[in-house]
């Protein structure tokens, strides 16, 4: 194999594929970017981990000889990074190594065979449909942060999508880690009904949505069956991200919605967020709980830590319900109100030992379940 | 049964450790003990997570050039492939093995669930490895009747939690449990009960009494010994001008004695990890860079375990296998990953420079002071969604 290709182009290519491959690895291979040239003067990145595949395309400046090579994707990435912009790269591969030419540098690189690469078998997907890329981001961003890193549950590991018919066609989107959970919402595009439900691993979401960063405006193509999924992006060359799904199944999270909470907390969620922000400066590891006093249009908001001290702060807010004392853990509070993208919150409370509705209105597409702490 | 363990406990004199602190006070009776082993762990883990392995043949482990096998599928095993078999003897034995990187951090969270089975049942757990504990249930905590059934009910548990299988042997000692267990793998359960030991022993070929090697072996068949009967036929006398300090312990186990009791409390005595390289190394800067690797290895492990040590080991092997470590002791207990790789370096430094390339480096800490159990977490005032 042997052709040339633009710094920018290549860093760009890598930076996307590079962080698939993980840092330590038992599998040699597995360290290593595919690399195929084609006569047709495109060349193919692709890393996998074995769970998640990503491959790129781009266009050579020129490919003299067509061929495919896989090499250490983190020392090429570095490689690149450093080299000068607007420098034009030679990549030769023959006889074990490969050859990175660019100016005056030359580096000479171990390779292994393109056929010890492995492939994620796709095999039939038979869902197909599209997102807008900023929606498809939105889903994750709304979602993401509450999904598990505990591994005992594995099946929270992940997003959660589904279709449901309610008074019109559905998908939906949903993450928790046992303590709040997230749910997007959007109408279901053509193509989705009669989708298996899966899970999205973390890690894949985390990738996608690095590469959605890049091309918002366009849409993307998204063919799943109940055990792998496929995600196609737009933009030059294009982007096709392959993952594995979580294989297991996802709690039933509807009947953790709270339907008959009945007391209304309405607030602005800027100076919530910084309000509890600021009491939970003295909030220790051990004690995360701040806790919140509800009156009549008023939130007191304290913490008490045995180390640091008390600290309180009043907020304004639209509340007409009996008093409540109730505590929350004051980031769980965080991840959920700096989602909220509005001059207006709704917490929907029952009492300090059952879950909190969250949301920005009845209509919003998103909707958080938080549970209380003890305080 | 019950004289011979009662006879051997009265003349027995020898300094062991082991029998010192069992003087067996509580348990009047026999006790009852049952060991868990579970059914090619690793592997099965890996197939229960990739629905694609399942199967096939697996193998646990690195591929490369001096990968071992960690742990076999009972696929694989057909062809042979064992674990702690260089992966490169076992992709000759079978070609189509696929081989799967190890994820101890999932071994450990399914380790831990069993683990929460097993306490369920008793406090006398035992764990030997991540995958297999001896328990005493002597007590019937929950009142489930007998061993058999506790043994049967926690074989249940631990596959309705982990959908993984695991064997069973239950017994009167911990070495007849262990034999048992290994009888009807996988997913099996047998059961020596009391006056059925010695007999079960008897038919055993000596390789499969725990601490008998193949150099053990051979010179047991030099001897004319090929199984329990035959060892029971030879005196004490015999087996110590042979065996030494191993001959007590054979002289028991050919009777199916075993008067060990099950500890549930394994203090921790270093924290620590190593790594084998693909190619040799020689080159200082390389050596150094590698020493930064292992100590995100062990400083991970050591933060996990929450430990505290004043010992720092640097150990190496050279490529004619030949070991060498260097250790520094501290007046205190190593504050932080910063001062574990200073003092790694400084005894890297000691070593260079290298008489030979080295195949592998290790990190360990030890003295460890007061190493804090792990936290309950009953009394989490987060409460639960789900």
């Amino acid at each position: 194999m042997k052709a040339t290709i633009e710094r920018a182009t290549l860093l760009r290519c890598l930076s996307h594929v590079q962080s698939v491959v993980e840092r330590r690895n038992t599998i040699p291979i597995l360290s290593n970017v595919l690399i195929d040239a084609a006569e047709t003067g495109s060349l193919k990145v692709m890393a996998t981990d074995l769970d998640l595949q990503v491959v790129e395309n781009m266009s050579a400046a020129s490919v003299d000889t067509p061929g495919a090579i896989t090499v250490s994707a983190h020392l090429l990435f570095d490689i690149a990074r450093k080299l000068p912009d607007g420098s034009q790269v030679s990549l030769d591969a023959a006889d074990g190594r490969m050859t990175v030419k660019a100016g005056r540098s030359r580096f000479s690189l171990p390779t292994l065979p393109r056929d010890d690469f492995p492939m994620i078998v796709e095999g039939d997907l038979p869902t197909k449909f599209e997102l807008p890329a900023k929606t498809l981001a939105e889903l994750i961003d709304r979602t993401r942060f509450a999904i598990s890193t505990e591994e005992t549950r594995y099946y929270l590991n992940g997003i959660f999508l589904h279709v449901s018919d309610e008074d019109r066609p559905l998908l939906k989107a949903a993450a928790t880690d046992g303590h709040r959970l997230a749910r997007f919402t959007l109408d279901r595009p053509d193509g989705a009904d009669g989708m298996p439900d899966v899970i999205v691993p973390r890690k894949a979401v985390a990738e996608l949505r690095k590469l959605l960063e890049e091309s918002l405006d366009g849409h993307v193509q998204i063919d799943l069956s109940a055990s792998k999924i496929r995600f196609t992006l737009g933009g030059e060359g294009g982007v096709v991200l392959t993952s594995k799904l979580i294989d297991g199944t996802f709690p039933d999270y509807s009947r953790v919605i709270p339907t008959g909470n009945d007391k209304l907390l309405r607030l602005d969620p800027r100076s919530f967020y910084e309000a509890v922000d600021r009491v939970a400066t003295i909030a220790t590891e051990k004690t995360r709980a701040v806790k919140m006093g509800l009156d009549k249009d008023k939130v007191t908001l304290s913490v008490t830590s045995p180390d640091n001290g008390t600290a309180a702060e009043e907020l304004a807010a639209e509340y007409g319900a009996d008093n409540l004392e109730i505590g929350f853990n004051a980031n769980y509070l965080k991840d959920i109100l700096s989602q909220i993208d509005s001059d207006n919150v709704e917490l929907h409370l029952a009492d300090a030992g059952a879950p909190t509705l969250i949301r920005k209105d009845d209509k919003a597409s998103a909707l958080y379940v938080l549970m209380p702490m003890r305080v | 049964m019950s004289y011979l363990i009662a006879g051997m406990a009265a003349h027995d004199d020898e300094p062991d450790c082991d029998l010192q602190d069992e003087t067996g006070e509580d348990t009047p009776g026999l006790r009852k003990i049952i060991h868990v082993d579970m059914d090619a762990f690793f592997a099965s883990v890996e197939q229960r997570d990739n629905p694609d392995l399942r199967g096939r043949p697996v193998a646990v482990g690195g591929s490369s050039g001096r990968g071992v096998v960690a742990a076999a599928s009972y696929e694989a095993r057909e062809f042979g492939v064992k674990s702690a078999m260089p992966s490169v003897t076992a992709k000759r034995l079978c070609p189509d093995l696929v081989f799967c990187k190890s994820r101890f951090d999932v071994y450990r969270e399914v380790s831990g669930q069993i683990r929460d089975v097993f306490r369920y049942h008793t406090d006398l757990v035992e764990p030997l490895s991540l995958d297999e504990a001896f328990l005493d249930v002597t007590e019937d905590r929950h009142g489930i009747g007998s061993a058999t059934n506790i043994a049967q009910v926690i074989r249940r548990q631990i596959r309705e939690t982990t959908q993984l299988t695991a064997s069973a042997g239950v017994s009167y000692n911990k070495f007849l449990a262990k034999l048992a267990s290994d009888q009807n793998k996988p997913d099996g359960l047998c059961v020596i009960r009391p006056g059925e030991g010695a007999s079960f022993v008897a038919g055993l070929p000596i390789r499969r009494f725990h601490g008998v090697g193949p150099r053990a072996e051979e010179k047991m068949n030099r001897l004319g010994i090929a199984t329990g009967a035959d060892l029971v036929a030879k005196d004490i006398a015999f087996l110590r001008a042979n065996f030494g300090s191993f001959a007590d312990y054979l002289y028991r186990a050919a009777r199916g004695i075993d008067l060990r009791p099950v500890r549930s409390n394994r203090i921790r005595k270093s924290v620590g990890g190593e790594r084998t390289f693909h190619d040799d190394i020689s080159s200082g800067p390389l050596l150094r860079e590698t020493l930064h690797n292992i100590v995100d290895i062990v400083w991970e492990r050591i933060e996990r375990a929450e430990a505290k040590g004043r010992t720092v080991t640097l150990k190496v092997k050279y490529n004619d296998f030949q070991i060498s470590s260097h250790a520094r002791t501290l007046s205190s207990v190593v504050a932080d990953k910063a001062q574990f790789t200073a003092i790694g370096l400084g005894l890297l430094e000691e070593m260079l420079p290298l008489p030979r390339p080295i195949r592998l480096m290790g990190m360990t800490l030890s003295k460890l002071e007061g190493v804090p159990k792990k936290k309950v977490r009953h009394d989490d005032p987060q409460l639960s969604l789900l």
